[in-house]
């Protein structure tokens, strides 16, 4: 215990320093939380799940996925035929609508893509939604409810909320850029709970198919270019590996999905397709970018004991001379290092959690179609682990100098 | 005696710290004379305020009362500024523990000073030069401090006070850390500067045998001066 | 409204960069000739601390060297969407699409719209126009032991008259290579599956196409293989390909493309009946401007979305700029480190000479000198440290890596670049470490000037 207290006074003997140190180490600390919670998240999105895994049906062949709603309700099924066929345990399917607040100017500020849905599937489908309890989970049903009975409601997340300067209860009018000349007057009549759909929109699905329909009536039985192709993406809730395989097996063998033809893969397996195109960033954020910071901050503790240990040179000396052994001056030096390192590093990763996920609501990061990347819970230990191993690198050296201080250096001085 | 000119005049000075709520005296009603030419020894016990004199006599510090006149001028009303470039010019410091810039050569630490000053490099390199003969280094001149021995560094440290031809020269325990031996080569090196350069030295010392080279000693004891024409009268009270 | 202005990245303006640093170089002369304490004491005294100037310098040279590899990639990036517009086209989209995946164009109205006034002539009377349909087709990458390992977007150009495409995009094939035939397909040696089988599709004739050089590799990569040459086959969308050209196309988006006729493409993707896009060449920016009004404003048939192509690319560099700034703050935060690094080293260097501080002081240097003195030994650890930095991050030039360049409002384009290290971002790399040095050292400096020199000798 008393040797911890020695620990601690040596760190008060120069307090500017052991502040620079510390301030050091949480700002590099700070990036490097920052980086590997993106790189996190997406490993955890691109990871393969054995158990309750979200599937995706897509047109097979090209980008963007295009299919005629007539493929919804066998889909919707997993293309079960016989009876004892495979199928998904839950679906919901999405089609996307461009639209435009403003179509004589076509800012960027007034661009939405909202997908369309069926609003209960936002409680039971959708990532972090079907997770939701207590109060949020309330509101949503409420928002859901609310969708249900009149078709035009809609919902829009924070963030798009205030790009386009609007707020719960206004009314907008999105002019279809996707679906040309057809128009969706839209009411607001809520938001979802901060996190991953701030920068989203959701409407109702039986809105924009009924508008195409009208659109039909309106000239002459002739449909919508866009209706053969409205269906963009099903999603299907499958309960393990095997009867994905089987699932994957129908939907691509069934007679029904011939012009255009369509895959079922999972969910993770469809984002990590989608990063490929990251591939070379993705392993320059991981291999290059934070190794060069840890070791910059493995720099920065160095130097800092490197100096404090050198100035100490004639005491560390004195110890030995009064009976210290040379590993307790080791552990002296690295218990200080140690100190600052994790103290600092469970700090800041404290801080960082705090201030980008409470205050700043997320890092805007513009990778894919993620809007923004929180700090998980796990953060902290990163912190704890990167202060204490860095520590630990950057004293082993002068630990060990301290560890070969001689004692005759005490007494060649002071003749 | 006022035939000689004084080199130094101090004049009534008061000299105080305040510490908190406190106010430290530390010198008292001082008035000192050192004629040019002469060769004064300065004792004292530690607390006596030596260093707050030599301060004052240095343009380090400013009285709290009083005047110190040296080589003719107020030193004690002078801006700052001033007082750095008078300093280079006019006070050759010799100190106990040499202070050498361990970085630099014997040549280059007898050099310093005079890059303060607008000589041409051919100057310098002469006075430079001439500095390190007197005191019998110029054999040397390329070895830093960590290779020469004691008596050596401190004949650097000479050279380096007087290679600007200064008006007063002080010597702050020049022998402190020397043996015996050493010891009075070096005071036999002031001496011997101080006669064929007509130098005014002011000593501090302990070492009453160094104070036996002063033609004068005067004491400092609790912030005032007191002075004996004898310097022999000091070793029997020493 | 348009704007022809070249990206420019989240740096300070180029222009100034070099009399930024110039006037740099000048102050720290000025000031070393000024303090008079010469330059040799600091270099001998970092010499003798040589551990610790070296922790210092290489936290410097990890700061610069990482901000210089980070900028590169931005401005390979850059430098891509910025080559790939020519200056006299201008690019015919429909109405409201943002991206040439989402336009559709109807057949009828191709042929109005290149004889649009303004658009040139060939020699042989032609309009200079293209005529293109743009797939993004995802082709699952099969492992060895037949399952899927991911999938890749392969961008598919198809082209009516490749040769014409060519001419207008300046692009030229390498030596040995062509432009696709009429029919676009050629009859190749059935292939024949392990078992013995015929392949799928074995008995239609291959699809010829032309391949960007970032496609030759990616595809080469793929199959294990060096990248694609004239004659090599490979599988997309259940048909098998042959190529028969490789594009010049270093620089551009073109390059990770693949070219092939749109007669025979596009119906394999249901794009049978439309273009995405057509593409004219005017006479210059200017001309390109007027087309461009022209189509959007005055022409009947249908509603078009005309804008220069530099245009065009220049709105695709939209995630370039979000990058920047990334990096711009990932590198202040990280400097912000370093600086601190170096504060501790220069706090330490005075506290160990405060001798040598009183020593000058009494020799009469002034305060000021005895700052300069020891604020120039910090920058020029940082001198030293990002000079290293700059040469290491130089490395990464020419280094290739894919990546998305995106308008932030939908699809993006998958791209091959190569790091570009631009006298631009080796000035900010020396900027930066003069920066952290100044900051760094000028605090421990200010300490040195406050001693008082017969106190700390005695």
């Amino acid at each position: 215990m008393k040797f911890c207290l020695l620990i601690v006074k040596n760190l008060r003997r120069n307090v500017l320093r052991t502040l620079l140190t510390a301030l050091g180490t949480m700002v590099l600390v700070f990036v490097v939380t920052l980086v590997w919670s993106i790189l996190f998240f997406l490993d955890e999105v691109t990871r393969e799940k054995s158990h309750n895994l979200k599937a995706i049906v897509t047109e097979r062949w090209q980008i963007p996925s295009q299919m005629p709603f007539a493929y919804a309700q066998t889909l919707c099924e997993g293309a079960a035929r016989q009876p004892g066929d495979a199928r998904p345990t839950d679906s919901a399917t999405w089609q996307f609508f461009a639209g435009t607040l403003d179509p004589a100017k076509r800012a960027a500020e007034d661009f939405i893509v909202a997908f369309a849905m069926e609003p209960r599937k936002l409680a039971t489908m959708m990532d972090e939604l079907e997770d939701l309890k207590g109060a949020q989970a309330a509101e949503l049903q409420d928002n859901i409810h609310r969708m249900e009975l009149q078709k035009s409601a809609i919902l829009m997340g924070r963030d798009r909320l205030a790009k386009i300067n609007k707020r719960v209860g206004d009314t907008i009018t999105l002019h279809g850029i996707n679906y040309r000349d057809i128009n969706l007057e839209c009411e607001i009549v809520g938001s979802f709970p901060p996190g991953r759909y701030d920068a989203n929109t959701v409407i109702n699905r039986d809105y924009l198919n009924d508008a195409l329909d009208d659109y039909a009536r309106k000239h002459n039985g002739k449909q919508h270019a866009m209706t053969s192709k409205t269906l963009n993406l099903v999603w299907l809730k499958i309960p393990d590996k095997e009867t994905f395989s089987k699932i994957a097996q129908q939907i691509t063998t069934s007679p029904l999905y011939a012009s255009p033809a369509v895959k079922c893969e999972t969910l993770s397996s469809g984002v990590t397709s989608f990063l490929e195109s990251y591939r070379d960033l993705l392993w320059g954020m991981r291999w290059v970018l934070c190794p060069a910071i840890l070791v910059t901050l493995s720099l920065v503790i160095s130097n800092a004991i490197s100096i404090s240990v050198r100035e100490r040179r004639m005491e560390l000396a004195v110890l030995k001379v009064l009976g210290f052994r040379p590993f307790q001056l080791l552990l002296l030096v690295l218990g200080e290092a140690l100190l600052i390192g994790v103290a600092s590093g469970l700090i800041s990763a404290l801080a960082t959690w705090y201030v980008v996920n409470e205050v700043m609501g997320g890092m805007k990061f513009p990778i894919a179609f993620f809007p923004s990347f929180f700090i998980p819970a796990n953060a902290i230990g990163w912190g704890l682990g990167i202060g204490a191993l860095t520590a630990l690198i950057g004293s082993a050296m002068p630990a060990w100098s301290a560890r070969t201080v001689q004692v005759s250096d005490v007494f060649s001085k002071v003749t | 005696m006022e035939a000689a000119k004084s080199i130094v005049r101090i004049r009534g000075v008061h000299k105080y710290f305040t510490r908190g709520s406190e106010q430290v005296d530390v010198l008292k009603d001082l008035s000192l004379d050192v004629p040019e030419g002469e060769f004064l020894g300065l004792m004292g016990p530690s607390g006596s305020g030596k260093t707050t004199l030599l301060n004052l006599i240095a343009g380090l510090d400013r009285p709290s009362e009083g005047e110190v006149w040296v080589g003719g001028q107020l030193i004690s009303r002078m801006s700052e500024g001033r007082l750095a470039r008078w300093r280079t010019r006019h006070i050759g410091f010799v100190f106990q523990f040499y202070h050498l810039l361990p970085v630099l050569t014997a040549y280059e630490n007898v050099e310093l000073p005079l890059l303060l000053l607008p000589l041409s490099g051919a100057e310098r390199k002469r006075q430079v030069l001439t500095a390190l003969e007197l005191v019998g280094l110029e054999n040397r001149m390329r070895h830093r401090p960590g290779q020469l021995s004691g008596g050596q560094q401190q004949r650097v440290g000479i050279a380096r006070a007087i290679v600007t031809d200064p008006t007063l020269i002080v010597a702050d325990e020049p022998t402190g850390d020397l043996d015996a031996k050493s010891a009075e080569e070096i005071l036999d090196l002031l001496g011997e500067l101080r006669r064929s350069l007509e130098k005014t030295i002011l000593l501090v010392t302990h070492d009453a045998r160094a104070a036996r080279r002063a033609d004068r000693v005067v004491h400092l004891e609790k912030g005032q001066l007191v002075e004996n024409e004898d310097a022999d009268e000091d070793v029997r009270m020493a | 409204m348009f704007a022809d202005q070249p990206l420019a990245l989240a740096l300070p303006p180029g222009s100034r960069l070099p009399l930024a640093l110039a006037v740099a170089a000048l102050l720290v002369a000025a000031l070393a000739v000024a303090g008079s304490i010469p330059i040799g004491y600091n270099v001998r005294n970092l010499i003798v601390r040589w551990r610790t100037t070296l922790l210092t310098a290489l936290a410097f040279t990890l700061v610069v060297g990482l901000m210089t590899v980070m900028l590169a990639f931005v401005a390979g990036m850059n430098h891509l969407t910025e080559q790939s517009g020519q200056p006299g086209n201008v690019i015919v989209l429909s109405d409201g699409a943002t991206d040439e995946l989402f336009s559709n164009l109807n057949f009828v109205d191709a042929g109005d719209i290149e004889r649009q006034g303004g658009v040139l002539r060939d020699a042989a009377g032609q309009p200079l126009a293209s005529r293109e349909v743009y797939i993004v087709v995802t082709q699952p990458v099969i492992g060895p032991s037949g399952e899927t390992l991911r999938r890749r977007f392969s961008q598919v150009r198809g082209l009516d008259d490749p040769a014409m495409a060519g001419a207008v995009h300046g692009l030229e094939l390498f030596p040995g290579g062509a432009w696709f035939s009429q029919a676009g397909v050629e009859t190749l040696p059935p292939k024949e599956n392990p078992a013995g089988t015929p392949a799928e599709g074995a008995d239609r004739p291959a699809i010829q196409a032309v391949l960007g050089e970032g496609a030759a590799q990616q595809l080469g990569a793929e199959l294990g293989k060096p990248p694609l040459v004239v004659g090599d086959t490979f599988e997309l969308g259940m048909r098998r390909w042959v190529v028969v050209g490789i594009m010049q196309s270093t620089g551009s988006t073109f390059g990770s493309e693949i070219w092939a006729k749109r007669g025979v493409v596009a119906p394999l993707f249901g794009k049978a009946d439309i273009y995405t896009s057509i593409v004219l060449r005017t006479a210059g920016a200017d001309a390109a401007r007027a087309v461009s009004t022209d189509l959007n404003d005055h022409f009947k048939k249908a509603a078009l979305a005309a804008q220069p192509e530099t245009q065009y690319f220049s709105k695709l560099g939209e995630t370039n700029r979000q990058f920047a700034v990334t990096i711009a703050f990932v590198t202040i935060v990280m400097s912000i480190g370093g600086v601190f690094g170096v504060m501790n080293t220069m706090f330490a260097a005075v506290s160990q000479r405060t001798k040598d501080i009183g020593v000058l002081r009494i020799l009469g240097f002034a305060r000021w000198q005895i700052v300069i003195s020891f604020f120039l030994e910090s920058l020029f650890i940082a001198v030293i440290g990002g000079a290293v930095g700059c040469a290491v991050g130089y490395l990464a030039d020419g280094v290739q890596a894919t990546s998305m360049v995106s308008s932030g409002q939908g699809s993006g384009k998958t791209i091959t670049l190569e790091l570009l290290v631009t006298n631009q971002i080796l000035m900010t790399g020396m900027l930066l470490a003069l920066g952290m040095g100044a900051l760094g050292g000028l605090i421990p400096a200010l300490a040195a000037m406050r001693l008082r020199p017969l106190e700390s000798m005695r």
